[in-house]
């Protein structure tokens, strides 16, 4: 993730005039994406097949698995008793029709699968991340600020204990302490037992609770969310805030902030608009790198609170060997960097007019 | 034309927008009346588990979470009761076997109906049964070489082609559920022989189910939790809770969910966390042995390796085995098996039949081999984890335990699907096994023997040893169980002696419940009986 990565001029020279700049940007990004795509599909798929082991013996069990015709029509029946390039081949034709396979673990479609994985983690994630970015970058601005007085010392040994502890013992700490003893929150699952999900809009639970009114939901959903949250956040609190403190110490001595001062200005807006949002590219690159993280692989906080998520779901398909699944996740991890990428590309223009699209 | 630029001034405002309604979303959802957090209602029983789950359609599923839900909401025709074996009437209320053990008669019920009111008859068993066979999936080989057919509309018999005593003891599984045949065959199911390519009936069977049980099917979700509800039409008694949630849970949550909850039930702790528990209020704490069985293979084909294959070797590891010190390491409750055949079922060793280690033996073996420092390498799955036991912990302390007596043991750890693969072929010099109950019967276990099944797996044909052989088959093909058991007990007492496995222990297996639960046992074949459960 780079600024250069984004269609930027700089003020002073003569612009090139692109008709449609932020469409031919986006346009880049979605070739990107095609081709990315297209070669991640192929290194899953020929991975897959090196890992050794046939998933019909354990998915039929011992006695069942010694029968030939069984393992025959199990192969049969998961397509996969034909030529490695006539799978690959009808893979890649299906996922043009929007058809990513069945799950060989779920006896699912893949998309059915993805799309009750995938809200599940991003509801976490978001709300993990937006805590940590709220906690992580003023703690990150006020440590180098103060740099090297007793204040930052306590910040960075802090963040030192964030980064350092280990995210499932956390996890099990927090329940134990949250749930177990002071009963302040659920012991994991998305709801209480036996209730029932909202209809489907986002596939956020809270949210679409929300929007159809059904505020018991909402808020069974919200205290569920609440404690895996805060467990994800923990660790992207301290590593935002030192990606914030170092950005920071980067511009805080310069010149153009030195002049700011000498003019008087008070040290608040000295902070605000010259030396914060001089650090925030570098800030929202860790953002954005953070952000891709959570969403791909929470799979420690999500097993401990079990929590039906995109982290938990590449996990069992990766020890089943279940390839469909396994392409379906790994076209969404691509996806997810390509399209953070592009957010953050598209941010470096909101932040920094210099880095601004035509 | 001029793009208005994405600039601060414009996105503040949205994100702002955007954080205020979520403020205002969870300040709503937080003031609503009765938004307190929610507990399992009374009428809810929860079950917490680490769900091991593929399918609910009777005929494909054959994992112990599935068992749970289907055992919840089909009908077999025959079942057990709490954690015991023998087989009594459901839906057929009486039946009978030929001498031969080949025909069994059942005869049914006449009041048993589907939750749409259709009479359950002997077209919907025939049809679920050859359901089964036909999609070949996990649960066909229950019925092997078994014919069904439906005499009259309340009378079903089935024919084996080889004598089966076990028979009785299979149709309780719970995959062996009778099915809805109409209602499963508008939705695309087939009985007919290709069933496994045709039979479209499997998503239907996910979210809806088709059966005559006291639960109906509410919500399915192989992640999170399964729902069942009571079936207001049951022709049996009435079920005892209204909700019946099965809940996705690691053990470590287990632990502390089943301590907070109420009429919850945690099945996957390990027996040292369950013993945690113990004397705790409010909580019921059951350790005992389980069926699953721990043992050591060894192969016999000296092509394979000729240290393993040399019978005083084998000799050796089955003296120098430690059988004590892996009872231990799987915590209180667990036994060591008197052999392959696990306590809980007709045809166990008794106690005394247990092999002890004696390592003067064991080395006087080494030398008698004529193998000087023998090597052998033994393969494990690396990852798994059973009733909280790690096979890799169980390696290493075969390992030590054979390098007392001098034989140095290689460990390789592959993961599970790499080593079926390899084991199945017959392929590893050693490994570290286990072997879980298909059906409570000791016929399943005939696959121990020489030319069955597992017994391939180290090379070990029925030439290897004829007179073992020869009283298998008696044993498979007697019907009477006195005398079944006599024949297992002395199969048991030789492979003691000269079989290529070393039976290790039987795990401890543990049940934590709400105290107010009653009959919250494990079963042999399914984990929890919930249409027993009830409570005070």
């Amino acid at each position: 993730l780079e600024a250069g990565n984004a269609i930027v001029t700089e003020p002073g020279r003569p612009r090139p005039r692109t008709p449609w700049p932020f469409l031919r940007f986006l346009g880049q990004r979605l070739a990107a994406f095609i081709v990315l795509a297209l070669g991640i599909t192929l290194i899953a798929f020929l991975l897959t097949q090196l890992v050794p082991g046939d998933p019909a013996l354990s998915a039929l069990g011992p006695v069942t698995s010694a029968d030939p015709e069984a393992v025959a029509a199990y192969h049969h029946h998961w397509g996969t008793d034909k030529p490695l390039p006539v799978q690959y081949l009808t893979y890649l034709w299906n996922l043009l029709h929007g058809d990513l396979g069945t799950s060989q673990l779920s006896h699912q479609p893949v998309s059915t699968d993805l799309r009750e994985a995938i809200p599940a983690t991003a509801e976490l994630a978001l709300l993990a991340i937006t805590v940590a970015i709220l906690i992580g970058v003023p703690l990150g601005v006020v440590a180098a600020i103060r740099q090297n007085k007793p204040s930052d010392h306590t910040l960075r040994v802090v963040s030192l204990a964030g980064i350092s502890m280990p995210t499932f013992w956390l996890a099990l700490l927090a329940l134990y302490v949250f749930f177990f003893r002071l009963n302040w929150f659920p012991g994991g699952g998305r709801l209480d037992p036996g209730v029932l999900p909202p209809d489907e809009i986002t596939g956020m639970y809270s949210v679409d609770a929300a929007l159809q009114g059904d505020w018991d939901v909402a808020r069974d959903a919200l205290d569920h969310l609440v404690l895996p949250a805060l467990v994800l956040a923990a660790f992207n609190v301290s590593l935002i805030m030192r990606y914030t403190r170092s950005a920071v110490l980067e511009v805080v001595h310069d010149d153009y902030v030195r002049a700011a001062r000498a003019k008087g200005l008070p040290e608040r807006d000295v902070v605000r608009k010259h030396v914060l949002r001089a650090a925030l590219p570098s800030v929202v690159t860790v953002i954005g790198l953070v952000f891709a993280n959570v969403l791909t692989g929470a799979v420690l906080v999500e097993n401990i609170f079990a929590w039906p998520g995109i982290g938990q779901y590449a996990y069992q398909a990766s020890i089943e060997l279940d390839l469909p699944a396994i392409m379906g996740v790994s076209l969404f991890v691509a996806f997810v960097y390509v399209a953070v990428n592009f957010v953050v590309d598209v941010l470096y223009g909101v932040i920094d007019p210099r880095l601004r699209l035509q | 034309m001029d793009r208005p630029a994405l600039t601060r001034r414009r996105v503040l405002p949205a994100v702002v927008v955007g954080v205020a309604m979520l403020t205002l979303v969870a300040a709503a959802a937080y003031a609503s009346p009765g938004a307190k957090q929610q507990a399992a209602a009374d009428g809810t029983l929860v079950i917490d588990t680490s769900f091991v789950v593929q399918t609910i359609d009777p005929a494909r599923m054959f994992e112990p979470t599935s068992q749970i839900a289907v055992k919840g909401m089909y009908d077999t025709l025959l079942t057990f009761r709490g954690g015991k074996t023998k087989p009594l009437p459901w839906l057929a209320r009486s039946w009978t076997v030929s001498k031969d053990a080949k025909t069994f008669t059942f005869n049914l019920r006449r009041d048993v109906r589907f939750t749409d009111g259709t009479p359950l008859t002997s077209a919907d068993v025939l049809f679920s049964f050859r359901r089964i066979v036909n999609l070949k999936g996990s649960p066909s080989f229950l019925l092997a070489g078994v014919k069904v057919s439906a005499p009259s509309p309340y009378r079903v018999v089935l024919r084996s082609s080889q004598p089966n005593p076990a028979l009785l003891r299979i149709v309780p599984n719970p995959s062996l559920g009778i099915v809805n045949s109409k209602l499963v065959k508008a939705n695309g199911g087939t009985d007919a022989v290709g069933a496994d390519k045709k039979d479209k009936a499997e998503p239907y069977l996910l979210s809806n189910s088709a059966g005559s049980g006291p639960y109906v099917l509410k919500s399915y979700s192989n992640k999170t939790q399964i729902i069942l509800e009571a079936n207001p039409s049951f022709w049996g008694p009435k079920p005892k809770f209204q909700t019946v949630v099965i809940r996705n849970m690691p053990a470590a949550t287990q632990l502390l969910n089943v301590q907070r909850g109420q009429n919850e039930v945690a099945l996957d702790l390990s027996a040292q966390q369950a013993t945690t528990l113990r004397g705790k209020s409010g909580l019921r704490v059951v350790t005992n042995a389980s069926a699953n069985l721990f043992n050591i293979d060894i192969n016999t084909d000296p092509k394979i390796s000729e240290v393993a294959a040399n019978k005083d070797i084998q000799t050796a590891i089955r003296y120098g085995l430690d059988y004590n010190a892996f009872v231990k390491l799987s915590g209180p409750g667990a036994v060591q098996a008197p052999g392959m055949i696990p306590t809980t079922f007709l045809g166990h060793l008794p106690p005394s039949a247990r092999i002890k280690r004696n390592l003067a033996k064991a080395k006087a073996a080494v030398a008698r081999s004529g193998i000087e420092d023998p090597k052998i390498t033994m393969t494990y799955p690396s990852e798994l984890t059973i009733n909280g036991i790690s096979f890799a912990t169980l390696a290493q302390k075969t390992k030590a335990n054979l390098a007392d007596v001098g034989i140095e043991v290689t460990l390789v750890g592959k993961p599970v699907n790499a080593f079926l693969e390899t084991y199945a072929a017959g392929k590893h010099e050693m490994s570290q096994s286990y072997w879980g109950p298909d059906y409570p019967d000791p016929n399943d276990y005939l696959v121990f023997t020489p030319g069955g099944l597992a017994a391939n797996r180290v090379n070990w044909g029925a030439t290897d040893d004829p007179a073992l052989a020869a009283l298998a088959k008696r044993a498979q093909r007697t019907v009477k169980d006195t005398q079944r058991a006599r024949l297992f007990q002395q199969i048991g007492r030789t492979m003691n002696q000269r079989a290529p496995f070393y039976p290790l222990f039987q795990p401890a297996q543990a049940i934590v419940s709400s105290s107010n639960l009653t009959n919250a046992v494990l079963g042999v074949i399914w984990p929890l009986d919930v249409r027993a459960v009830g409570s005070r």
